[in-house]
């Protein structure tokens, strides 16, 4: 006799906690096994892209903090990036040297987030708050410089908003060392220990062709082997002028993914380091830049990309000569990280979904702009 | 006349125990706070005293929620269900020298029967929520639950062997004929016990049926106000019941220097389990379901029955 | 193969240590000069020059000024209004104001309310939300001519 069994649908989120936001997957489990998986998103779609038509160049730049929020320096640089290059503008070396000092900063918070709220998605408590703790020593650098915690809108275009203040860089170099022994306590803490190994490893493998083909970027596809970093590949601002490794891994399951990015912490830590030594006095902003009314690029268009934290993020800006941009296009990475995700879940379990679904390191406020 | 004492010793357990979850939970919260660097509940009256107690006031006064589509009769009983058996195992407990309810011979089966009742009420509440979330976590948790059952029992069973008694009394009284706490003999079972008591306890890193992050608390998703409050009370008593048994069973119940008396002995012992279980919740990930299994099945188990030849050898040759 | 034993010392080694936590409406945290928190006004520094209410990306500024009563030339302001509900605190308002009249201060908790209505802040709350910022706090007018600088 046989028994009549049925797949049953699940749909997860767009309440529930490990979609860490608005998200909403529709998944057929049998049993617990799932047989599909359907990324349902838009919950938090603000048509920031339209909006950019209609405000003024610099207008746009605190929308772009609300992107990745995790992130929001590099998605300020980029946007900022973008339409210096319209404007075929130098930028001041002090200012870039922020800019790289505050970037990496946030890489470091960004991947911190990460780490606490994956170990909460696959339930250790403790690390959530010891990575938030870190975060904030980021933060409150951050805050100081910038003057607020999350929402910097720091990076203007043509240069940064202000000036650090007295002792800030040195204030940086201390708070480096103070990190890098913090970090190295996680690995005491968590990566060692044998049930997150045997949750993370061979779990939810992306192979190399997967990641091409997928267009994926950033610590994901760094973690199956492929050896892509924005900041090497194409240093932008002065990425170039620093020493720092890529770190990859070849075995592209979600261990190889905490591991890359652990590792990033550390070159971000050492290039953090490098920019407060090298950092010189000097200008700050360009001499037009200033005037943030006044921007008013020639028609023509650009495309700038870099390294977030969660992959490649590009801005392709059109301009037709107005102080309102005809059109902006975001290349926004977790959007195109998370759209592996219809494939690399079936087949697993509930409780793998979310271990996989938490080391995507996605912001939903970047999937749905 | 005993049916009266009976029922009194039952209600003064009763409430000694309500009072005992309650600093329970806050013993966990203040454990997990220090160990998270935060300072754990503190606005409720001195250090927090009586934070628990506004916590279930505010659960007492909440709207009593039964969804439309639940089953209702099983829905209600569940709480019940699972709560009663956590409670009915303090009759075999011994407190004290003096202190106890029933002096009874099978004590250890009878302790282990009837604990083995409260998955009952996990899987009534999960299938009677009519809730996916809760269904899964409570098949999870009759899975692991009814496997973990096994390691339980085989591993206590080391302990009957040598002290040749199911009497918990008995077994309290034999530590001290021989002067040595059982852990010390029975320590490979010792620690199987305590594994195998997390898994049954629900607790972390084996909180699968409430797996937060995954199952959105499981099988007690729909509950909520005093019905939720009795499934929290049935997993703290019983998370002190077993705690009161390995006591008895392991680290010699109340036995310890004349200074202090008897049951302030058996509370310190119980604490210290306690302190372990919330240890393991503030460092510990969750377990996968297939881990679980295949540890519980195949190294929990086999080691258990070594535990008992290794025993059973030891008593036979050694002469205990 | 018994790593995770190790993580057991890490949670005991936080156990014992000092606790981190901000114990909020008691001790609050210092924020720093910079930081972007509510805004105050200086209706006397005011010119009326409209930018505050150009660059705003959420629209939440409205302004309107009247003549002056000695310079016709001139004018002052006569309401300002910031609707909370829509405002992000981007500083880009100040950061255009050609007179430093509207600044930021380092408050960030007076503006929990429990209707929306009272998000609306009119020139008299927003000239009395007096705290330390990255700001004067008193001074004479800046010149004219100034328009469009950075401060």
């Amino acid at each position: 006799m046989s028994i009549k069994t049925e797949t049953m649908t699940l749909n997860m989120g767009p309440q529930h906690p490990s979609t860490h936001g608005v998200f909403r997957l529709l998944v057929e489990v049998d049993g617990e096994t799932i047989t599909k998986a359907e990324p349902v998103m838009g919950y938090l779609h603000r048509g920031s892209e339209k909006l950019a038509e209609n405000f003024l160049y610099t207008q746009f730049i605190p929308y772009t903090d609300r992107l990745d929020y995790l992130n929001a320096m590099t998605n300020n640089y980029v946007y900022c990036a973008a339409i210096e290059k319209l404007l075929e503008w130098e930028i001041p070396e002090r200012a870039d040297y922020l800019r790289v000092i505050v970037m990496e900063l946030n890489r470091i918070a960004s991947h911190l987030v990460w780490w606490g709220t994956y170990l909460l998605d696959i339930g250790a408590l403790s690390p959530f708050l010891y990575a938030f703790r870190d975060r904030d020593i980021c933060l409150d650098l951050l805050n100081e410089i910038s003057g607020a915690r999350m929402t910097f809108n720091y990076i203007r275009i043509g240069g940064v908003k202000w000036d650090a203040p007295e002792g800030w860089v040195d204030k940086v170099k201390e708070k480096v060392k103070e990190l890098r022994e913090n970090i190295a306590e996680y690995d005491t803490l968590v990566t060692g220990n044998e049930i997150f190994q045997a949750r993370t490893i061979g779990v939810g493998k992306l192979t190399k062709e997967q990641v091409i083909n997928w267009g994926i970027s950033g610590p994901l596809a760094r973690a199956s082997g492929v050896n892509i970093d924005i900041r090497k590949e194409e240093p932008y601002s002065i990425y170039d002028r620093f020493d720092f490794n890529i770190p990859t891994r070849e075995e592209g399951d979600v261990f190889a993914r905490y591991k890359v990015r652990i590792a990033e912490m550390y070159e971000s830590l050492k290039i953090i380091e490098q920019a407060c030594e090298q950092i010189d006095e000097g200008e700050i902003i360009h001499k037009k830049g200033a005037r943030i009314m006044m921007i008013k690029p020639p028609a023509g268009e650009a495309y700038t990309r870099a390294e977030a934290s969660k992959g490649e993020i590009g801005v392709y800006a059109v301009s037709n000569g107005k102080n309102k941009p005809y059109r902006i296009k975001l290349r926004r990475p977790s959007f195109v990280n998370v759209s592996i995700l219809q494939d690399l879940l079936i087949g697993e379990n509930i409780q793998n979904l979310v271990a996989i679904f938490g080391s995507l390191d996605i912001v939903l406020g970047e999937v749905d702009a | 006349m005993d049916l009266l004492y009976m029922v009194l010793f039952a209600v003064v357990v009763l409430l000694g125990l309500l009072g005992g979850v309650t600093y329970a939970i806050l013993f966990e919260r203040k454990v997990i706070g220090w160990m998270q660097i935060r300072n754990g509940p503190n606005r409720h009256g001195p250090w927090g005293l009586f934070q628990t107690i506004a916590d279930v006031l505010k659960l007492l006064m909440k709207e009593d929620i039964i969804p439309a589509a639940a089953d209702r009769k099983i829905f209600v009983l569940a709480p019940i269900l699972a709560f009663a058996p956590s409670f009915t195992v303090f009759a075999v407990l011994s407190w004290s020298d003096t202190l106890y309810a029933a002096d009874l011979n099978i004590g250890v089966l009878y302790f282990l029967g009837v604990s083995s009742m409260t998955m009952l009420g996990v899987l009534m509440g999960g299938w009677s929520s009519n809730n996916k979330y809760s269904l899964l976590g409570s098949i999870r948790g009759v899975a692991q639950m009814v496997s973990y059952e096994i390691p339980l029992v085989l591993s206590v069973l080391g302990v009957v062997i040598l002290s040749g008694t199911m009497n918990l009394r008995g077994i309290v009284q034999y530590q001290d004929d021989i002067g040595m706490w059982f852990i010390i003999p029975q320590f490979l079972g010792f620690v199987i016990y305590l594994i195998s008591a997390i898994a049954e306890l629900n607790r972390s890193p084996f909180d699968l049926p409430e797996a937060e992050s995954e199952l959105v608390s499981g099988y007690h998703t729909e509950y909520s106000g005093f019905r939720y409050a009795f499934f929290m009370l049935a997993e703290y008593t019983y998370a002190i019941a077993i705690s009161a048994f390995a006591t008895t069973l392991f680290l010699g119940g109340w036995l310890g220097p004349a200074f202090l008396p008897g049951i302030v002995w058996f509370i310190l012992k119980m604490c210290i389990f306690m302190f372990i279980w919330f240890w393991l919740r503030a460092t510990l990930p969750r377990a996968r379901v297939d881990h679980l299994m295949q540890f519980g099945w195949k190294v929990l188990i086999p080691l258990a029955l070594l535990n008992i030849v290794i025993t059973a050898v030891i008593k036979v040759w050694m002469g205990w | 193969m018994f790593r995770l034993l190790k993580g057991f010392g890490v949670t005991l080694n936080y156990f014992r240590k000092k606790k981190i936590t901000i114990q909020y409406p008691d001790e609050k945290v210092v924020m720093p000069e910079r930081f972007r928190g509510i805004h105050r006004f200086f209706p006397d520094k005011c010119i009326v020059c409209n930018m505050c209410v150009n660059i705003c990306p959420t629209d939440v500024i409205t302004l309107t000024g009247k003549k002056h009563p000695e310079n016709p030339k001139k004018k002052i302001i006569d309401t300002y209004n910031i609707d909370f509900q829509g405002c992000i605190l981007c500083d880009l308002c100040t950061e255009v104001c050609p007179t430093d009249a509207i600044v930021m201060t380092a408050r960030y908790d007076n503006l929990s309310s429990y209707t929306r209505s009272e998000h609306f802040k009119d020139i008299e709350w927003l000239s009395n939300n007096h705290v330390y910022g990255n700001y004067e706090e008193s001074g004479p007018v800046p010149e004219m001519g100034e328009r469009g600088e950075r401060k």
